[in-house]
């Protein structure tokens, strides 16, 4: 028996009625259109597309909070709606929106809660808190209300609280959102110790690509309800990190600079942005060749916006 | 089914011991809150001494009879929506999607969901249901006996139709404010000496407005301490629940095939 | 100075029916008020059905058993026009934007009395005109006649000030409360209570009723109450005379109020 994820051919469309005067029009919308995915236990996926392709949908279904409108589902080898509340005792998740601590009590309080929950056994739930405890860091944090706390510490009892009763699933919707660069590589770190050490399956989405390189093994790619990019995360890296978006601004008018690799998405009197190919032209590369146009005001290196890289990977694969 | 009963009880006073001790993080807002509530019930007992003082008799029911009636009603009241206030928001719960979060958990949804919240205010609500009753009627023990299991008979009818109303927004969308309309009816109907109401009215108020339930079977218990009149009232109150459970799980059955879900991701 | 007054005027006329046009504009929270109060008339018809059948009599307190329901369509009408004043003068305390306005109490009041009347006028309109219509289902209508409503409107603009002036006071308790959350309960009980909402005070035991009538919680539901249903020029001067002492005792102790909170404030520095 696969202890992973299974989904064949799954599909799930919304029946919207909506009000146009008096009558009432019908429509339907296909939220995922055909999903195939094998993921094994102890993999760290992540499940990226923009909004509305379908990701949040998928996971409803895979926790059981969704019936598909056809397909098979196995979690662990269980059917996620109709076995909901077996399911539910080995897989853990935390949704970016919606905090399982009670804000006004400190994590300790919600800890004892899950415990009683998930009917954990008192020794084993000591056990499995203390560890936790200790390897999220949370020991001065038990005991201060949840409202005191940073977002980073937040997060981290969140994620903790998730991994009380050892699920050998975990879902994570936007972890890092609204982090700050130290807090959310801590968080990353965690995911993924608690990945490969511990052998927890770890089903990720994230619009941040951060997450995605430092915590998942592979990626999932969907859009319009379909799967349009699969494997391992240095595959789909190369399309991601091989272009970056750079906004210079100059003091005085710059002069003509030959940058190979490079698209120039606006020029102004004084600034320019150029979108550069690194497998080309690395960042250095390029940023010494803009210095030598004129002396330099600001400089900004970004991401390519992530919709517009999946719309390129989904054209790419378009059939 | 013992077992599982002895868990679920185990659990409800875990729930109840936190939300409490939330509660005590905003002490005196809590306490003020408690209070208000202490006087406001306290006021309308004030009103019906005062007009029972002038008008004796009502029907057959006494000043006793209201006091035990604002008692009863206050204490199941109480009860309900302290232990489970998440009955009281349901409607707006739904509408929001915070079922989702429960539906993670390995429990059944709606007795785990109901025990999330606790209302401040209930407890002034149960407070004073009891200190009324046990202060200015001064039972004796069968008395006091019948009184508590009465009030959980009463708070089971509250729970049951709040649970009914509100699991109006998985078929209205926007029903918060009718659900609150009609769960306010069966408190405003419940406070009243229901031997004013005959005919079409008194059949509303077994069924659609199940007021009868928590004002008159209950009174009626207390006064004759008969047990046809407490099992006429747990019948009824099981009734109530068994409707607003079932309504519930229905309508809970729509909302996991999505056709409520507004799509966003 | 003509000028200026009738600038004032107009300045507080116009925020008076900015407010008029929000509160049409809550229709649910209408509807919610309408219902809740064909509950209350309901209950009570029947209510005094009984009570009257029981005693056997035709009028109780000089009231007869139509009376009394149209008695309640008043008082509730008023009761249930209340606007939120003393949470606005309350947070007004707490962020400190009364402090500005101690210098030029009269500006501060004048505002929230435009607004708050205003919002009072129409949901009082309101309320007034679906409880008749309620009532004339129920019971039916009782002889009305242009003395007495002339009357009933001339009595009720120095209860909706008595009330401000009540709820100005509660509100401004912010001044020594954490919250005055309570005090505006017990105000609203009280009024309930002792005010005769659901019952004229003639219904009281005879001993305290005159203390209760000294009150100004009589001044304002009892008084408009009575002079709906059963009018009469002697009641009328009655009721002017309890409402006049009422302002004045309650203008003394706005004015006490306001120099204390000058005094408060300043040794604060606001």
């Amino acid at each position: 028996m696969n202890c992973g994820v299974e989904i064949r051919d799954l599909k799930k469309t919304f029946t919207l009625a909506r009000w146009q005067g008096f009558r009432r029009r019908m429509t339907q919308v296909t939220a995922v259109d055909g999903v195939t995915l094998d993921v094994p236990a102890g993999q760290s996926v992540a499940f990226i597309g923009p909004n509305g392709a379908g990701k949040s949908t998928t996971i409803k279904i895979l926790t059981g909070i969704l019936h598909p409108s056809s397909g098979d589902v196995k979690v662990l080898g269980l059917v996620p709606w109709s076995q909901r509340r077996k399911l539910a005792q080995y897989i853990g998740a935390v949704f970016g929106q919606r905090s399982q601590l009670w804000y006004h009590l400190p994590p300790r309080d919600t800890f004892e809660l899950i415990a009683r929950i998930y009917g954990l056994e008192r020794g084993l739930y000591q056990m499995s808190r203390d560890a936790l405890v200790d390897r999220f860091d949370l020991g001065p944090l038990m005991d201060t209300p949840v409202r005191k706390l940073s977002l980073g510490q937040r997060m981290r009892a969140e994620v903790a609280a998730s991994l009380l009763h050892r699920p050998r699933v975990l879902f994570l919707d936007e972890p890092t959102i609204g982090l700050d660069a130290v807090a959310r590589q801590e968080l990353r770190d965690l995911v993924r110790e608690w990945n490969t050490r511990e052998g927890v399956t770890v089903f990720l989405t994230s619009h941040d690509a951060g997450d995605i390189e430092h915590v998942a093994d592979r990626v999932v790619v969907i859009n319009h309800g379909r799967v349009v990019v699969d494997g391992p995360v240095a595959e789909v890296r190369r399309r991601y990190v091989s272009t970056r978006i750079l906004r210079a601004q100059f003091q005085d008018r710059p002069r003509q600079i030959d940058l190979p690799g490079s698209v120039v998405k606006s020029r102004s009197a004084y600034e320019w942005v150029m979108e550069i190919d690194v497998t080309v032209t690395p960042v250095q590369n390029a940023i010494a060749k803009l210095a030598e146009a004129g002396p330099i005001a600001d400089i900004a290196v970004e991401d390519p916006p992530l919709e517009r890289v999946i719309t390129r990977i989904y054209k790419e694969h378009a059939p | 089914m013992i077992r599982s009963l002895a868990d679920y009880l185990h659990l409800a006073a875990a729930y109840v011991r936190f939300n409490l001790r939330a509660h005590l993080e905003y002490r005196g807002a809590f306490f003020s809150q408690v209070v208000s509530m202490f006087i406001n019930d306290g006021a309308w007992v004030a009103f019906w001494i005062l007009f029972f003082r002038r008008f004796p008799v009502l029907h057959g029911w006494t000043v006793t009879d209201v006091i035990s009636l604002w008692a009863v009603v206050t204490a199941g009241f109480g009860l309900a929506f302290g232990i489970m206030g998440n009955a009281f928001q349901l409607a707006s719960s739904i509408a929001q999607g915070e079922i989702d979060v429960w539906l993670l958990q390995p429990r059944a949804v709606l007795p785990h969901m109901l025990l999330g919240r606790s209302a401040p205010s209930a407890w002034g609500d149960a407070l004073f249901g009891f200190v009324v009753y046990l202060g200015f009627v001064r039972p004796d023990w069968p008395h006091a006996f019948v009184f508590v299991f009465m009030s959980l008979i009463v708070g089971v009818v509250f729970i049951g139709f709040a649970v009914l109303c509100g699991s109006l927004s998985f078929f209205v969308g926007h029903a918060g404010a009718l659900a609150d309309q009609w769960r306010n009816a069966l408190i405003s109907f419940s406070t009243y000496p229901p031997t004013l109401f005959q005919g079409a009215v008194k059949v509303l108020l077994y069924t659609a407005i199940p007021a009868g339930f928590v004002s008159y079977l209950p009174v009626e218990a207390l006064r004759s301490m008969s047990a046809v009149d407490v099992l006429l009232c747990v019948g009824g109150a099981l009734l109530v629940l068994t409707t607003g459970v079932t309504a519930f799980y229905w309508g809970l059955r729509r909302y996991e095939s999505g056709n409520l879900v507004s799509l966003n991701g | 100075m003509r000028a200026e007054c009738l600038k004032s005027i107009s300045k507080y006329s116009w925020i008076g029916y900015t407010a008029v046009r929000s509160e049409l504009a809550y229709s649910a929270a209408n509807v919610s008020r309408i219902i809740f109060m064909a509950t209350v008339l309901y209950v009570f018809m029947r209510l005094w059905s009984v009570v009257y059948e029981g005693a056997g009599v035709e009028r109780l307190g000089g009231l007869t058993e139509t009376q009394m329901l149209w008695y309640l369509v008043a008082t509730e009408s008023i009761i249930m026009s209340m606007p939120r004043l003393w949470h606005e003068v309350d947070q007004d305390v707490r962020t400190g934007a009364l402090a500005v306005h101690l210098i030029r109490p009269l500006s501060y009041a004048a505002a929230q009395f435009g607004r708050s009347t205003g919002e009072r006028v129409v949901r009082f309109a309101i309320n007034l005109m679906m409880g008749s219509v309620v009532a004339i289902l129920f019971v039916g209508p009782i002889p009305f006649s242009v003395a007495g409503l002339s009357m009933f409107a001339l009595v009720l603009p120095m209860a909706f000030v008595i009330d401000f002036f009540g709820a100005m006071l509660v509100g401004l308790c912010a001044f020594w409360l954490e919250s005055t959350q309570g005090v505006a309960l017990i105000y609203s009980r009280l009024m309930m209570l002792l005010g005769g909402l659901m019952v004229p005070l003639e219904v009281y035991p005879d001993s305290v009723q005159p203390i209760l009538r000294a009150l100004p919680f009589a001044a304002i539901l009892n008084a408009p109450g009575r002079m709906l249903v059963a009018p009469s020029s002697a009641l009328f001067v009655h009721c002017l005379e309890v409402q006049t002492m009422c302002l004045v005792v309650y203008g003394f102790a706005v004015f006490a109020l306001h120099r204390y909170a000058l005094k408060r404030v300043f040794v604060n520095g606001g």
